[in-house]
């Protein structure tokens, strides 16, 4: 598809693509979405991001575990009463990658305007 | 359910809709708008008995050409609004947490407490009479402004004051809409005349009615509101 005709123009050449600089662990919807609850709640019960975001609990956990490993949210299990609660909180790192996150998708849904505008 | 997650990647306009509806629907789950409005009017009621039964200081009085002018220090209403604002942001704080809780979210009301409860200190230690050094500012007929800025560092527009905050930090344009609403029914104030004539002891209740029975429409409002929209 591409050949010496397609070269993009100057301005492409200069800054990288916006979608080379996405992070697969947050570029995900799901765990875009818990990142997202978590920015917003502070602190955000377990249940409800199930709730809100239609998973069973093993599939949850999983993506939990995957944000957690890269340090992106913290996970703390306590009690409500006689019922066990898991509380997720977003970290520094889980904070600024989101905030990355955002900015990419906004940058890259510039480029797509702009490309199709031309 | 699903049970499996949607593929990693996706169109980003859409991702970026997603994050947003999931952004607004946490803040619905943290909003308990009505508990401060009914808090707050329940506190401006209270402070109905405390204008007039409570003890009043006369002094530094004037003649002036329709009458005498006197320095009313109002002591126990003072004292009534400090700790009566005090408790009821506690009040407000404690009810935001548990709700927030129950429906499994944090809260994010702090910075709406702390500026609430900063205010309240600030003008009950700094009373407009210091900030007005010029003694005719009471004694003759007091400037537009001069009664704009008293009546704004009134309590009750120290409530208003406050509640814009909680709108921005809710991003809740219908409790911004209703604050400006207040605002404005208490700085003009907008009493349609009610309550010109009571002078002594009751002088002070039309507009504190007046003040609180806003704040309780609110409250309903907000309430009723909340409640249609959680059967949907």
């Amino acid at each position: 598809m591409t050949g010496p005709a397609d070269t993009p123009p100057p301005d492409e050449t200069e800054s990288p693509h916006p979608v080379t600089g996405l992070d697969d662990v947050v570029h995900q919807r799901v765990r875009l979405g818990i990142l997202t609850i978590a920015h917003e709640a502070r602190r955000v019960e377990f249940g409800y991001l199930r709730t809100q975001l239609e998973l069973t609990a093993g599939n949850l956990s999983q993506h939990i575990g995957v944000l957690e490993a890269a340090g992106l949210v913290q996970v703390e299990k306590g009690y409500a009463g006689k019922r066990g609660r898991t509380w997720i909180t977003l970290t520094a790192a889980g904070n600024a990658a989101l905030a990355e996150e955002i900015a990419r998708l906004k940058l890259l849904i510039t480029r797509v305007e702009t490309a199709s505008g031309q | 359910m699903t049970t499996d997650s949607v593929p990693a990647s996706g169109d980003p306009r859409r991702l970026l809709a997603e994050a947003r509806d999931l952004a607004r629907r946490v803040r619905l789950a943290q909003r308990v708008t009505w508990l401060p409005l009914l808090v707050l009017a329940l506190v401006t009621f209270g402070a109905i008995p405390v204008y007039r039964f409570g003890h009043r200081v006369v002094s530094d009085c004037h003649v002036v050409a329709d009458g005498q002018v006197c320095k009313v220090e109002f002591q126990a209403v003072g004292f009534y609004w400090l700790v009566a604002m005090v408790v009821a942001y506690v009040v407000i704080a404690g009810g935001y947490l548990r709700v927030a809780r129950t429906r499994g979210v944090g809260a994010r009301v702090w910075p709406y407490v702390l500026t609430g409860v900063a205010l309240v200190v600030l003008f009950s230690a700094v009373p407009p009479a210091w900030i007005f050094r010029d003694p005719t500012v009471y004694t003759n007929h007091p400037s537009a402004f001069s009664l704009f800025l008293t009546r704004l560092l009134n309590p009750a527009g120290l409530i208003g004051l406050a509640l814009l905050v909680l709108a921005w930090l809710e991003r809740h344009v219908a409790l911004l809409l209703y604050t400006l609403g207040y605002l404005a029914a208490v700085l003009v104030p907008i009493n349609f005349g009610w309550g010109a004539g009571w002078g002594g002891r009751w002088g002070d209740a039309p507009p504190l009615v007046i003040s609180g029975g806003l704040l309780l429409l609110g409250s309903a409002g907000f309430a009723l509101a909340q409640r249609l929209r959680r059967s949907r």
